[in-house]
């Protein structure tokens, strides 16, 4: 029996048919970490304000208390990220990366609507199959910017987005009590508040609130800004008292490994000929 | 083909366009959705693809704005190849070349209008497989099968700038009314040789039509009880 | 030319010291030994004519014609290397059709020639290449009207109301600059075309020739076509009796 070297031109499509054969047997293919997320923008009189909750799951399981949502883009453009953990995080870390080397051959500021344009192409030629759902933010030479961009590629402008599973609690607080042109520190508490949201009524995101504040000349990171679920001290202590338990027989043994460390250059250098 | 992926951005739409001798008057309403949610209550579905050509968009929010955006660019450079604003059909056939050649891949019925020096005021219609045809009035989108019928008994030829615009708004109010997909404020645009006029009405300023009345048939309307405080256990 | 000899003058791809390059200047040299072509944009239409010189009396007349259809209403007449021209006007059918499949529509006779321009300029730019020994007349009427463009072995494009390229360039300019063409009608352009051909033949260095000639106007249905059989035996004709009447005088 020979092994057969040539094969058959054309594709293979074997995979795809096991695939379909072992779901229609009830094993569907693995899913990616998703995060439910709540991820919130805002425009204020000169910047911008971002917020993000912290927690990251996989199915029911809580995989992270105090994860990072906002992504660096540049200095001044930042990037929540919701949906696939992997991709939102690679995506991002991609778009950073190419807008440094437009800032630097350009020789100008990054603009917010020139990373918008790279997500926006990236997402839509992987035809939705990169699964990031973001909300892009930042002050340019044109001013505060602020946009959703759908895992499929479309775009949104607006004063005030929120995205994720918490989305809806999120924009529930905005649409009650947002207004044009507010300072600063009402931004953030709107931002704060809209996450809140998220946090206590969604059950997807939760733990902490992380804020990003975008202005022309800085950018202040507000990471967990608010943590409105610490972990208190336990009222009573539930160790058991010592001596709870009696003993027969007492054998106290040393855990201590000792070694003799020889190093090897001793060992040779009286054979070795090293002329 | 024509169906949208799973969890896609969709313009459940109300569009249109209508020509009249000066110019066009394009109009649109602004909900998108996702599902049951409106992902954008005052989106902007009349996109600017050079001067004196603009589309109004349906279908597919991203598979739109990618199309537009690659329109956006050709007549950008046409006009620096060639020294002079590009045609409306030109754009028209750009168009209809991306939603013929892709029409597997899409889900996009656009409405591609303006003004030109050759022609004067044009409106195209590309729908979802990709075909083209140059029309007097056209309207599009998931609203538009409620309002056909009020269109062709309503539109006549040789209207001026404001009958046309009314003839719009009306339509797409009536569209928004019906449609459960369609909804929020209405955009317009006036392009003419002269420039590119932006219309705006809000939500609560939309043409209203008979609305019904509380009580249906001949009887008075019996007068509801007001409400009052009932006694309730501590 | 003074650098001769000194080498500069065997690639496109060299400048000579004072900035010149010779291969371009060469084909330029090609082109001025072939037969006439002259183009004539008038009113309401373009005119092309040539004077083919014909070799051998075993050529089958009509044969081997000079002017060649690139779009419904774009004509080419080339003045130089014959097989030149049959390649440029092949190149410059592609991008017309190139046009059009992008926007479905005829190209304007500036945005053929713009690309013609820089399909030429590439073969200055090489040592693997030679430059086009050829001028292209480009005419055609489109959207903006008659238009007459004359594409030369540099890759550059002039616009012009009358041009003329080849032997008898210098008189047929100068009969070119007596006629009034913005207000000739195309049917008298053929006439003139028609006299000029006839007249800068030079009987005694090339025996034959053949006149070709083209048009583009209403009368063609703005078309790119041969002129009428009846209308070029007149024209014919009537180029051979002034020919005579001027040689009386």
């Amino acid at each position: 029996m020979s092994v057969d070297v040539f094969r058959k031109g054309g594709f293979d499509f074997s995979n795809a048919r096991r695939n379909a054969f072992l779901e229609g047997k009830g094993m569907p293919l693995p899913k990616a970490t998703s995060t439910g997320t709540t991820i919130v923008g805002c425009i204020y009189a000169d910047g911008i304000v971002l917020g993000a909750d912290t927690r990251a799951t996989e199915g029911p399981i809580v995989a992270d208390k105090n994860c990072e949502k906002i992504h660096y883009i540049t200095d001044n453009i930042r990037c929540c990220g919701a949906g696939t953990a992997a991709d939102t995080e690679y995506t991002t870390a991609m778009i950073s990366s190419n807008m440094e080397l437009h800032a630097l051959s350009t020789g100008r500021q990054p603009r917010v609507a020139t990373a918008m344009t790279m997500l926006k192409q990236y997402l839509f030629r992987y035809q939705g199959h990169v699964g990031a759902a973001l909300v892009l933010g930042g002050v340019d030479p044109t001013g505060p910017q602020l946009f959703t961009i759908h895992p499929h590629g479309s775009v949104d402008k607006l004063p005030y987005v929120t995205m994720g599973s918490g989305s809806l609690a999120a924009m529930a607080v905005f649409e009650t009590t947002w207004r044009a042109g507010m300072t600063r520190e009402e931004a953030i508490q709107l931002v704060a508040a809209a996450i809140s949201a998220g946090i206590f009524n969604d059950l997807g995101s939760g733990s902490n609130v992380d804020v990003c504040v975008i202005t022309k000349d800085k950018t202040d990171m507000l990471r967990n800004y608010e943590m409105p679920n610490q972990r208190v001290e336990k009222e009573r202590k539930y160790g058991f008292r010592r001596g709870t338990t009696a003993w027969k027989s007492e054998s106290i043994r040393s855990l201590i490994a000792s070694e003799t460390v020889v190093p090897v250059a001793q060992l040779v250098t009286d054979e070795m000929d090293i002329s | 083909m024509q169906a949208l992926k799973k969890g896609e951005v969709n313009l459940g739409t109300s569009i249109m366009a209508v020509q009249f001798a000066d110019g066009v008057v394009i109009g649109a309403d602004s909900r998108t959705t996702t599902g049951s949610y409106i992902a954008n209550r005052v989106t902007d579905k009349l996109t600017c693809v050079h001067d004196r050509v603009y589309c109004c968009r349906s279908g597919s929010s991203a598979d739109t704005q990618a199309i537009a955006d690659i329109v956006h660019y050709y007549l950008q450079m046409y006009s620096q190849q060639y020294g002079t604003a590009p045609p409306v059909h030109a754009a028209a056939e750009l168009f209809q070349k991306l939603c013929y050649e892709n029409k597997d891949g899409l889900s996009a019925g656009i409405i591609c209008a303006g003004w030109d020096k050759e022609v004067g005021p044009s409106v195209y219609n590309i729908p979802l497989g990709g075909g083209l045809f140059r029309q007097p009035w056209a309207i599009g989108g998931s609203g538009s099968t409620y309002v056909y019928g009020y269109c062709d008994a309503t539109y006549q030829e040789g209207w001026n700038k404001e009958e046309t615009i009314k003839f719009v708004k009306d339509t797409l109010a009536l569209a928004m009314s019906r449609d459960g997909s369609s909804g929020g404020v209405i955009r317009m645009a006036v392009i003419t040789e002269e420039g590119v006029e932006r219309l705006f009405v809000p939500g609560t300023e939309l043409p209203r039509f008979w609305e019904g009345k509380e009580v249906l048939g001949p009887h008075k309307p019996t007068h509801a009880a007001d409400p009052m405080a009932i006694e309730v256990e501590a | 030319m003074t650098s001769i000899g000194t080498g500069y003058d065997l690639s496109a791809s060299t400048y000579s010291p004072d900035g010149r390059i010779f291969q371009v200047e060469y084909a330029g040299k090609a082109v001025e030994n072939s037969g006439t072509v002259i183009g004539l944009k008038v009113k309401d239409g373009v005119v092309l004519a040539v004077e083919k010189l014909v070799h051998s009396k075993l050529l089958v007349p009509e044969a081997n014609r000079r002017i060649q259809t690139i779009d419904r209403h774009i004509g080419m007449a080339t003045a130089g290397l014959l097989a030149d021209g049959r390649h440029l006007a092949n190149r410059a059918r592609d991008e017309a059709s190139n046009y059009r499949d992008l926007y479905r529509s005829p190209p304007t006779l500036q945005a053929l020639a713009d690309r013609v321009g820089l399909y030429v300029q590439a073969y200055t730019l090489y040592s693997s290449v030679r430059p086009f020994g050829i001028s292209a007349l480009l005419g055609a009427v489109d959207k903006s009207g008659p238009v007459l463009y004359v594409v030369e072995p540099s890759g550059v494009f002039y616009g012009y109301h009358g041009a003329a390229v080849g032997k008898g360039r210098q008189l047929a300019k100068t009969e070119l600059e007596k006629l009034d063409l913005p207000n000739m009608t195309t049917r008298q352009a053929v006439f003139e075309a028609a006299r000029i051909i006839h007249l800068v033949h030079d009987d005694a260095k090339d025996k034959e020739f053949e006149l070709e000639l083209t048009w583009i106007g209403a009368e063609s249905n703005y078309q790119h076509a041969p002129v009428p059989k009846d209308l070029f035996a007149e024209a014919d004709t009537k180029a051979k009796e002034a020919l005579n009447e001027g040689m009386e005088d």
